[in-house]
């Protein structure tokens, strides 16, 4: 048996590696994941004070602080038994747009987008935020960063501090907003607005109208019929802060909707001895290995596990982006692992105008922003990351303390389905042992749609990071190697 | 002259943090108030934002190079940088982002960024000590950039 390792990842992440297992006949017979994961986060959480928790999760992470710093706040709600004032719900959602305004903005025009604007046969120096600016122009690059920016400094406001929040408390938050921050933040928004339909009609222009990409998204090896989660307002459309957890299966039909405190009861992790990671997966169903289809439990989350999840956006014009998306790729749900830039596309016009109806309703100004706390329990908080659902479960001793902590991770939540996109991406490719560079790109376009995070607060990488594939004989000797630079 | 010291880093993964380390045991030597002295748990973009304006920076980092000595300390041009934070998995790396303000005609980019970098060791457990030989190069790393300080 030959075995093509992919390692590290462009653009992602230092620490993962693809390994790729072809038979006798040079075709792909397996992929798998392996990553090192981020080691003795509930020892570390350990005696603790439970107040500490929304600083120190919101530092797993120096991508997606404000996820975790609001689901540990939302935790630390449940466990002390108490519901955070109206205002202070509507200033952590709107600190909440901010955030999902420019990571999905990052991840478009940096990380994912490049792979699709600049094109899957661009070699991997132009796949990126240059490639981007090449094409699409210094007006539109200024914008990009512009943008992100706002969204930046909407967390900011907000938050208390650039980058890491320290609003959360439990109860509500700490800041409340003045006027003038207000009126900033409204022509932010709004700015903000324009700019996600720009994107998205960028998308169209680049993307939908080349044949070529539309034929790549319905590409079998890029379908993948799993479950689909995320969280749901009462009248089951996407909500990033608050709901219910809802799935549904390949048809769209929902087979699951339940509160955030009872996912112990529905979801199960897999342990799997070649992996760090664990591999939740859907109890009802079960757990029948790296398959899809129906009578296999695993499920997606992230753009477009939460599109297919729910049954609509609450806002206007992401609500006609969603039908249209689905009308284009011809019904629900969508399972092709690319369609994930066009969900992140319509997720990011939404957050634009939750923003806008949160900045400009009378609560937000308001300075009953807190509550005083219960007594200390134990609590669960879920919230929708930019990469999907991420659950903090907490149980405090009497003292406040910091007895357990378990968190489920959105990328862990998507870890089987990732696994078998990078698999059935290399079966696509990869045949008669035929490898080269260009086929190797769609293997990581499979994984980067997910937009992945693993052990994402180690940033010491190899500054360049360079692509290394590594070809095996069949007895286990390195045959061949590739280095892509 | 407008200079920054930055120190980079993740205090809760163990020598991942040892730039924070190196910029919280500056603080108590450095005298000149004139220069400015921070930290961030961010890379990329972010960093960009924290950059904009000054002459130079000095950016105090962990870094992950083979063969090299755990807790050695090093000095180079970020243009130089093996490994540097500056790269964050879901960000572009800070020469990325400089590469691209320069693109966009950006005028207010410091002149030199230079990185004193410590080799490191553990930064998959969380956990805020450094190990032995991590701890025992921060002396080293304060002095490097006083004396860095003292050169521009």
């Amino acid at each position: 048996m030959r075995t093509i390792t992919i390692d590290p990842i462009t653009r992602l992440e230092g620490h993962g590696k693809i390994s790729i297992f072809l038979d006798e006949a040079g075709d792909v017979e397996n992929a798998y994941l392996q990553i090192p994961e981020l080691r003795g986060f509930e020892k570390f959480s350990e005696g603790r004070r439970a107040e500490d928790m929304p600083q120190i999760t919101s530092r797993i992470c120096g991508v997606c602080p404000v996820a975790h710093h609001i689901a540990a706040a939302k935790a630390l709600d449940a466990a002390f038994h108490v519901d955070p004032p109206m205002a202070a719900k509507k200033l952590r959602e709107l600190l909440y747009c901010g955030y999902i305004i420019y990571d999905h903005i990052l991840h478009f025009y940096f990380l994912g987008g490049p792979d699709f604007v600049v094109g899957p046969e661009a070699p991997a120096s132009k796949r990126n935020i240059l490639g981007v600016i090449e094409k699409a122009g210094l007006d539109v690059a200024k914008d990009v960063i512009k943008h992100r920016a706002y969204g930046q400094k909407i967390t900011a406001i907000l938050g208390g501090k650039a980058t890491h929040p320290v609003c959360g408390l439990p109860g509500g938050v700490s800041k409340g907003l003045v006027k003038e921050e207000a009126t900033d933040i409204k022509n932010m928004v709004s700015s903000c607005n324009t700019f996600a339909k720009f994107t998205l009609q960028l998308f169209d222009d680049i993307v939908l109208k080349n044949k070529a990409y539309v034929d790549l998204i319905r590409s079998d090896p890029f379908i993948l019929k799993t479950y689909n989660m995320g969280l749901v307002d009462k009248h089951n459309k996407v909500n990033f802060y608050d709901g219910m957890i809802r799935v549904s299966d390949q048809e769209a039909n929902e087979v699951e909707k339940f509160e955030s405190k009872d996912y112990t009861t529905h979801i199960a992790e897999r342990v799997e001895e070649w992996s760090y990671m664990k591999f939740p997966y859907l109890k009802s169903i079960g757990w029948q290995g790296l398959q899809d289809g129906k009578k296999s439990g695993i499920y997606r989350v992230g753009p477009l596990g939460r599109l297919n999840a729910a049954e609509g956006m609450a806002t206007p014009q992401a609500e006609k982006e969603y039908t249209r998306m689905f009308d284009i790729l011809e019904g629900k749900p969508v399972n092709s692992t690319l369609a994930f830039h066009w969900a992140r596309l319509i997720e990011l016009l939404y957050a634009t105008e939750r923003a806008k109806e949160l900045i400009e309703d009378s609560d937000i100004t308001s300075t009953h922003i807190r509550n005083p706390v219960g007594t200390p329990g134990a609590g669960i908080g879920v919230v929708e990351a930019a990469r999907g659902t991420l659950i903090h479960d907490y149980k405090l001793d009497k003292n406040g303390l910091v007895e357990k902590a378990n968190l489920i991770v959105a990328t862990t939540n998507n870890a089987g389905a990732i696994t078998m996109s990078v698999r059935d991406a290399a079966k696509g490719v990869i045949q008669k042992g035929n490898v080269n560079d260009e086929l190797l790109n769609k293997v990581e376009m499979a994984f980067r749609a997910y937009d992945p995070c693993f052990g994402c607060a180690t940033h010491t990488l190899p500054g360049g990071m360079p692509l290394t594939v590594n070809i095996y004989d069949h007895n286990k000797n390195l045959s061949k190697t590739i280095i892509r630079s | 002259m407008k200079t920054l010291v930055l120190g980079v880093g993740n205090p809760i993964l163990q020598d991942d943090g040892v730039g924070i380390h190196v910029i919280n045991t500056l603080r108590e030597h450095l005298k000149d108030t004139r220069v400015i002295v921070d930290i961030a748990y961010t890379g990329g973009m972010n960093l960009l934002d924290m950059i904009r304006g000054f002459d130079k920076v000095i950016l105090v980092d962990a870094i992950k190079q083979e063969n090299s000595k755990t807790g050695e300390v090093k000095r180079f041009p970020l243009d130089e940088a093996p490994a540097v934070h500056s790269s964050n998995p879901h960000d572009v790396s800070l020469s990325e982002a400089l590469h691209l303000a320069k693109q966009l005609g950006e005028k207010n980019l410091p002149k030199e960024i230079v990185v004193i970098g410590i080799i490191v060791k553990n930064t998959l457990d969380f956990g805020e000590h450094l190990s032995t030989e991590v701890a025992s190069a921060v002396p080293n790393a304060v002095t490097m950039v006083l004396a860095e300080l003292k050169n521009t």
